[in-house]
């Protein structure tokens, strides 16, 4: 007997080259910039069961057209089918899934802590928007894991609130 | 403006209902003779009448409705289209653009609700962009993987004047329709056809969409490969040729599945794989070391069975590019073919007949059925409601033609079958067309008698009634713990008077030898003909997949 390529368990189900196994994609997707644009990407994501990790919008080189990152989970569905699916919409231009590529990623944080000892902050790279009676507000960009380290290191400095953009993503010049 | 797009667009037939939010369309309707429009009882008796006429000329109808419950009754419509992927034009009425998001008069988000039901869709705000939109819409429906497209117009647009610009040049940069086309390994697909002991090649929908039958029926002869068909597949291939497996799924026939789960390659064509044709999707086709599959929306690619050879692209060029490169047969084909020969006699379609001396003595689906093909020939068209009586049209008859059997597949919507069987009439007048349906299905849209009645369409209803949900009762009985729980048909009216209070002729048949004459006097009666044929409430449906369990588990027919 030889074995069922496709088991139940949804990822890595056979040896097809352009199969895809991490279930959490990053891609970036040009789309054309009109007012049923954003709620049929997050509707095809929802019915797809899929789920957003994160989300960016913003105008793209081109008039009419705009640039979304966005971080989604496949779910029960197999990790290609995020790529698969948004192509579908017409709205939707082009979609690059660069979650294993060499690109650089970068995401913006604004966050405002009590504490007035901000030192350990700005050594990460951290940039002070205003201080006030109440604390001081700091900005910080990064990297994925960067960004993680500075989440953490604010808890130490007494956090108030934290807005994080989500990460945008370009591919590195050849 | 609208009206003269449409006419633009080559357009025949509109199904339509008007309300408010259209009203500004139908004015100017009489001004445009060339466009016919058949005004329906509901709206969702248009969409599944474009439907029904799509699918039997291949061409897209058009569907107006006005804004909030007008366009929310075609939601159903809409969605047995893009399940089925027909293409058809709805276009609906809005609210005037100064008026969206204020909730008026029969406002109600119509891209909102339709846009997990259609391919596209367009909210039109602006005059400017109309000849763009429609013109895009019909490109959109038709190509690639055809589907429904939704054009929302705000009132105020519909009364707008302006330019008469024709657009000639298509820019969609987001709908590449050859973009994805990749058919690099169709040598290869070929091949492993070739040299599989054990081939099986199942088709869709895919194959008819493309007219790819003639090439289906080459590739599987050169390549002595058997083929099976979907649900919807029907037609696809000739189920009296020796190579036919006749149907797939969890409803088709033994030798099918004993096929598919002992083939070594298996070839999906045009279909999307779901999980009607792979019942438990673990033990699906276990013994294939390769799958191929080919299909025109890339997305279809391991959505649920993930291929080992992919082949994006149209059935019928997919197909063309195989044919030549099969070469030699590695292995013989004698055994296999054999074999399946073998559980064709084991795994047979099988019935008692009423007049059989172990019958109950009730009229059997089936035998209707068999007198209603024999007149049908492979010439008429067969529209099939869902449920049992779907499932036994599909069985019980030998197609060889494309075309000829519509049904809801992907979608099984209940009372599509009567305004599907008058929009196919309305394609294809020169055919004959029978609607067969349950009376379950058939009360859900009856009112659209109106419409066979008032146009005297030769639409011939068998309506297989056996008093309940029938495919209801039957999960019931034997998935569901017997427990008869709301599927039983009590207080249904008298389907002859009410024929009659539509003004259709209609008979009732309750013995075998009632249905021939009852099926001459239908034929010879012109216009519209119902025929309530009282059959066992206890006939069921075979073979069947257990919910749950794997095509190996099929049951058949008790003897
Ligand atoms: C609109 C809709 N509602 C419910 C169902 C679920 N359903 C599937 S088959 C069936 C029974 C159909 O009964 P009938 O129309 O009498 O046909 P039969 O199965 O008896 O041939 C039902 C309720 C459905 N498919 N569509």
């Amino acid at each position: 007997m030889i074995e069922s390529p496709h088991p139940p368990a949804a990822p890595a189900t056979s040896p097809a080259s352009r199969e895809v196994t991490n279930r959490v994609r990053v891609l970036s997707v040009l789309v054309e910039d009109g007012p049923n644009t954003l709620s049929k990407i997050s509707g095809l994501i929802r019915r797809k069961g899929f789920h957003v990790r994160s989300i960016s919008v913003g105008p793209s080189r081109e008039a009419g057209r705009s640039r979304m990152t966005l971080t989604v989970d496949a779910g029960h569905a197999e990790a290609d089918q995020v790529r698969k699916q948004l192509e579908r919409v017409v709205e939707v231009i082009e979609v690059e899934d660069v979650t294993s590529d060499d690109v650089h990623s970068r995401e913006l944080v604004v966050a405002k802590v009590k504490s007035f000892q901000v030192a350990g902050l700005v050594e990460r790279g951290a940039k002070v928007l205003d201080t006030g009676a109440d604390g001081t507000t700091v900005e910080f960009a990064g990297e994925g894991k960067d960004v993680g380290d500075f989440v953490n290191e604010l808890m130490r400095h007494g956090v108030v609130d934290v807005a994080r953009s989500g990460p945008v993503v370009m591919r590195r010049t050849a | 403006m609208i009206l003269e797009a449409l006419e633009r667009e080559g357009v025949e037939y509109i199904f339509g209902y008007p309300g408010g939010a259209n009203l500004p369309i139908y004015q100017h309707l009489h001004e445009h003779p060339k466009l016919k429009h058949i005004l329906v009882r509901h709206e969702q008796g248009a969409a599944h009448m474009a439907d029904g006429y799509a699918r039997a000329c291949g061409k897209p109808a058009v569907v107006f409705a006005t804004s909030g419950p007008g366009a929310l009754n075609l939601v159903t419509g809409l969605c047995t289209a893009y399940m089925d992927s027909v293409p058809m034009i709805a276009i609906t009425g809005q609210v005037a653009s100064t008026q969206v998001g204020r909730d008026a008069f029969q406002e109600s988000d119509v891209i909102g609700a339709t846009s997990s039901v259609t391919k596209h869709s367009y909210l039109v705000t602006s005059i400017d962009d109309l000849p763009r939109v429609i013109h895009e819409a019909f490109h959109i429906a038709t190509t690639g993987r055809p589907g429904p497209v939704l054009i929302d117009i705000c009132k105020d647009v519909q009364q707008a004047d302006a330019e008469r610009v024709t657009p000639d040049r298509l820019e969609i940069p987001g709908y590449q329709l050859n973009g994805h086309v990749d058919l690099n390994r169709a040598g290869e697909a070929a091949q492993a056809i070739a040299g599989a002991e054990r081939p099986v090649i199942l088709a869709g929908h895919g194959v008819l969409l493309s007219r790819a039958e003639k090439e289906l029926k080459e590739f599987a002869e050169k390549a002595g490969a058997p083929v099976g068909t979907t649900l919807l597949g029907i037609g696809a291939f000739p189920v009296n040729h020796p190579l036919s497996l006749h149907m797939t799924g969890f409803m088709g026939t033994g030798w099918n599945l004993k096929a598919v789960q002992n083939a070594d390659v298996l070839m999906m064509v045009g279909m999307r794989v779901d999980d009607r044709v792979t019942a438990r999707l673990a033990d699906f086709a276990p013994k294939v070391k390769t799958f191929i599959h080919i299909d025109i929306d890339g997305s279809e690619m391991g959505k649920n069975v993930r291929p080992h050879i992919e082949l994006v692209a149209d059935a019928r060029n997919a197909l063309e590019a195989m044919t030549p490169q099969i070469g030699t047969l590695d292995a013989g084909r004698g055994q296999w073919l054999a074999q399946i020969d073998a559980w064709r006699e084991e795994h047979p379609l099988k019935y008692t007949r009423s007049n059989d001396s172990h019958s109950n003595g009730r009229l059997q689906p089936q035998d209707v059925l068999i007198d209603m093909y024999r007149r049908a020939r492979n010439e008429a068209i067969v529209v099939a409601d869902v449920g049992q009586n779907q499932i036994w049209a599909a069985l019980w008859w030998n197609y060889d033609q494309p075309g000829l059997f519509i049904n809801s597949g992907g979608a099984g919507t209940m009372g599509f079958a009567l305004p599907a069987a008058i929009g196919a009439k309305f394609a294809r007048p020169d055919k004959a067309v029978w609607c067969v349906a349950g009376e379950g299905g058939f009360v859900m849209t009856a009112q659209e008698l109106s419409v066979a009645v008032e146009h005297q369409l030769d639409v011939k209803i068998v309506l297989l009634n056996n008093f309940s949900l029938g495919m209801v009762r039957q999960f019931q009985d034997d998935f569901y713990g017997g427990v008869r729980s709301h599927s039983d048909l009590t207080h249904m009216p008298d389907f002859v008077k009410l024929s009659e209070a539509y003004g259709m002729p209609a008979i009732r048949v309750d013995k075998l030898e009632e249905v021939g004459p009852a099926m001459d006097t239908a034929e010879k009666t012109k216009g519209p003909f119902l025929i309530d044929f009282r059959i066992d409430p206890e006939a069921n449906v075979y073979p069947i997949v257990p919910l749950g369990k794997s095509l190996n588990d099929f049951w058949e027919a008790p003897n």
